[in-house]
């Protein structure tokens, strides 16, 4: 069967997933869904086993220490070629955007962080701008919406990449909320700190979501949709969270 | 005005549960970003503009002493009397001394947030003068004895019920629901102020050094009024708005109204160039500009000196949803939102206000309207690195990241622990959310459920589809 990507099937592109110590931990389902996309355009995955975090939750709030020995790791769990692929925006710009403050006065590990970063990308940003997928071929069906994680659209700029993929599945009606690019509220530790602040912002986007009648809301960072999930599961509204991963796999529910 | 940004968790609480400020906010701060992006796509060189005004901008940082020596110079040419002040004490002192040199007992004051920073009005009434605020904004929250929640909306959080129930306590005018019958009753109240003040004080938008003029920007004849109607006019401004030459001016009109209320340009801009000449038919008699040092020449030299570019047009306030959630007052001190958590904690000292740069999610909206392109985010992140160095953060803070990065230097011992919380999860949840768990994560649980662990990590089914041991 022809691969709708253009790309040519024999030669198949080496991928190192970054699974996210999140998904591994709450959703692996969603590390499984990455896995079986990637495979399905060809890419030959690999799980780096010795990856943990890539240090994020520390270094928003200030830990720079103990942020630079997780990105220490993370720079050593990884090889040294080939796409560095992850079903999360915010841990892709925390390579990406994060490392080289964590290192700017280490030139030997920010020449290595800068290069990782430059070979790191978001799953749907992957799929669209380097293999050319344009029909995810998922067999997925329902009501969609999509909220714009800050970090996705903000820190890495991909917007149309998801929703391009989305549009591409017959059995997906895609439907836009309004302020799908503002924050949910999560923000890690912010949520921690300030957490009727955070549950007010949360507040504001389920409702965004629920005026759109879709039956899921998904994104394309697990983060998100863990914090809009708890407080949809807490009050019993109508509408399911799925990670991207997982409609591009054409799973219908977690794990 | 009186600080209290280290009560940031409390006041913002406060706000929460505020229904009129709610009603407030949700009202203004999302007509102000609608017009915003409204005005920007209307503006096809809006990035071009911003692009140009953060470079100079920049220009200015690094020559800030040459370009301020050349506006002090112009200005007095033109027959205004230039003072500086190194702190808040020092400007107060300044401010009084031209008020009674000056003979001033009442004057009338146009909208200058820097003013807020050096409590001026309260230096001026110690010194025996009274001062009424002529912007309506701030003639309401004068009022109400309230400090400003927005930059250029002081009175964002006030509802016109509450404006009217202030004008019948204040004024003695009967109560009504129409904003025009509001704004006559303050006119009305003011022109007398107008016309019988001995000095007018405003703040600055622009300071060009080319010219030695003050740019006032406004929406309201207040400023032009108050600046050419009495005998003396008193500018209050940060070192930090002076801009090379008449020039560049224009970049930064097409980029501050647009900015700001999304308009294409302000009712009025006000270029006050010295004081008045032979044949001017009006214009003050005298002219001191009051420049403030009060922390800028500090923060230029250090990793945050891209902080002062900053125009205050209040895009960053309006789009940033912890702003819209908790309104201005919550911040604590004169400048709220983002520029707020930056610039607080660095005039005033992160001990100060240690909480305000926590109060983000770093979402990046406010960057991302920023028309001097300012990297907001980056420099929160940086206060937030600042506080662990100064000891600011609680020990269990500490602890927890500590404890958290040991966990996560070996993978082997991250899955141990993710398999046994999985097992927990699983047996108390039945793989459903978590309903309540103990501090640090209560908060959470309080509205929202908190994720259970899965069964089995990733990791472990990875090992397993691949018959990888361990």
């Amino acid at each position: 069967m022809p691969y709708t990507t253009g790309m040519d099937p024999e030669r198949s592109v080496p991928v190192s997933l970054f699974f996210t110590c999140l998904a591994d931990a709450f959703s692996p389902g969603v590390c499984s869904a990455t896995v079986e996309v990637l495979e399905r355009f060809g890419a030959t995955v690999r799980v780096p086993l010795s990856q943990t975090c890539c240090g994020q939750p520390a270094f928003n709030s200030g830990n720079r220490k103990e942020a630079r020995a997780m990105a220490r790791k993370f720079l050593r769990s990884f090889p040294d070629d080939g796409h560095i692929v992850t079903p999360s925006g915010s841990c892709a710009a925390m390579v990406k955007h994060g490392y080289p403050v964590l290192f700017r006065d280490e030139p030997r590990t920010l020449a290595r962080a800068r290069a990782v970063g430059e070979r790191i990308y978001e799953l749907s940003q992957f799929l669209v701008d380097i293999l050319g997928v344009t029909d995810p071929r998922s067999d997925f069906a329902g009501k969609v919406t999509y909220h714009d994680s800050c970090h996705l659209r903000r820190g890495l700029g991909v917007i149309e990449a998801p929703r391009k993929l989305l549009r591409a599945i017959p059995g997906v009606e895609f439907v836009e909320m309004e302020e799908s690019d503002r924050c949910c509220g999560f923000g890690g530790v912010f949520s921690l700190k300030y957490p009727q602040i955070s549950c007010k912002m949360t507040e504001r986007k389920v409702e965004r979501i629920l005026a759109t009648g879709a039956s899921y809301v998904t994104s394309g960072d697990l983060g998100c949709l863990l914090n809009i999930g708890g407080l949809i599961s807490r009050v019993g509204y109508p509408v399911k969270t799925i990670h991207l991963a997982e409609i591009l796999a054409g799973k219908t529910g977690k794990n | 005005m009186e600080l209290n940004a280290n009560a940031f968790a409390r006041n913002a609480r406060k706000a929460l549960s505020d229904k009129t400020l709610q009603e407030a906010l949700g009202r203004t701060t999302g007509r102000f970003e609608a017009h915003r992006a409204a005005a920007v796509a209307g503006f096809p060189g809006f990035e071009a503009a911003r692009e140009r005004a953060s470079a100079v901008k920049i220009d200015v940082l690094d020559h800030l002493g040459t370009y301020l020596g050349r506006f002090i110079e112009e200005a007095e040419k033109r027959g205004a009397v230039v003072h500086v002040a190194r702190d808040a004490v020092q400007a107060r002192e300044i401010a009084a001394r031209i008020a009674r040199d000056e003979g001033v007992t009442l004057a009338v004051k146009s909208k200058s947030m820097a003013s807020e920073e050096i409590s001026f009005n309260e230096a001026l009434e110690a010194a025996g003068v009274t001062v009424v605020e002529s912007d309506l904004g701030e003639f309401i929250i004068q009022l109400a004895g309230e400090p400003p929640s927005h930059i250029i909306a002081p009175a964002v959080h006030k509802t016109r019920e509450e404006v009217s129930l202030l004008f019948e306590r204040h004024l003695g005018e009967p109560r009504t629901d129409s904003i025009p019958e509001l704004v006559g009753m303050a006119r009305k109240h003011l022109r007398a102020k107008f016309l019988s003040a001995g000095m007018g004080v405003s703040g600055g938008n622009f300071l060009v050094a080319d010219t030695g003029s003050v740019v006032l920007v406004t929406n309201e004849g207040n400023g032009r009024m108050g600046t050419v109607l009495p005998r003396v006019h008193l500018a209050v401004v940060g070192i930090e708005k002076v801009i090379p030459r008449m020039a560049d001016l224009p970049t930064f009109l097409r980029l501050l109204p647009r900015s700001a209320s999304g308009q294409t340009i302000s009712s009025y801009v006000s270029i006050l160039t010295g004081t008045k000449r032979a044949g001017d038919p009006e214009g003050p008699e005298r002219m001191h500009i009051l420049l403030l040092d009060c922390g800028r020449s500090a923060i230029l030299e250090g990793k945050y000196r891209e902080i002062l570019k900053c125009i205050r047009c209040g895009a960053c306030l309006n789009a940033c949803p912890v702003y819209q959630s908790v309104g201005g007052h919550a911040y604590g001190w004169v400048y709220s939102g983002p520029i707020g958590a930056v610039l607080t904690p660095l005039l005033v000292g992160l001990p100060e206000a240690s909480p305000l740069p926590d109060a983000s999610t770093l979402c990046g909206a406010c960057a991302q309207v920023c028309p001097v392109k300012i990297p907001l985010p980056d420099f929160l992140l940086e206060l937030r690195s600042d506080a662990r160095d100064q000891g600011l953060k609680t020990p269990g803070e500490i602890a927890g990241m500590k404890g958290y990065a040991g966990v996560m230097k070996r993978a082997g011992l991250l899955e141990a622990i993710e398999r046994i919380a999985g097992v927990l999860g699983q047996f108390f949840t039945k793989g459903k959310g978590i309903a309540g768990l103990p501090y640090p994560f209560s908060g959470w649980t309080e509205r929202r459920d908190f994720p259970a662990p899965a069964a089995q990590p990733f990791r472990k089914q990875w090992k397993i589809r691949r018959g990888v041991r361990g």
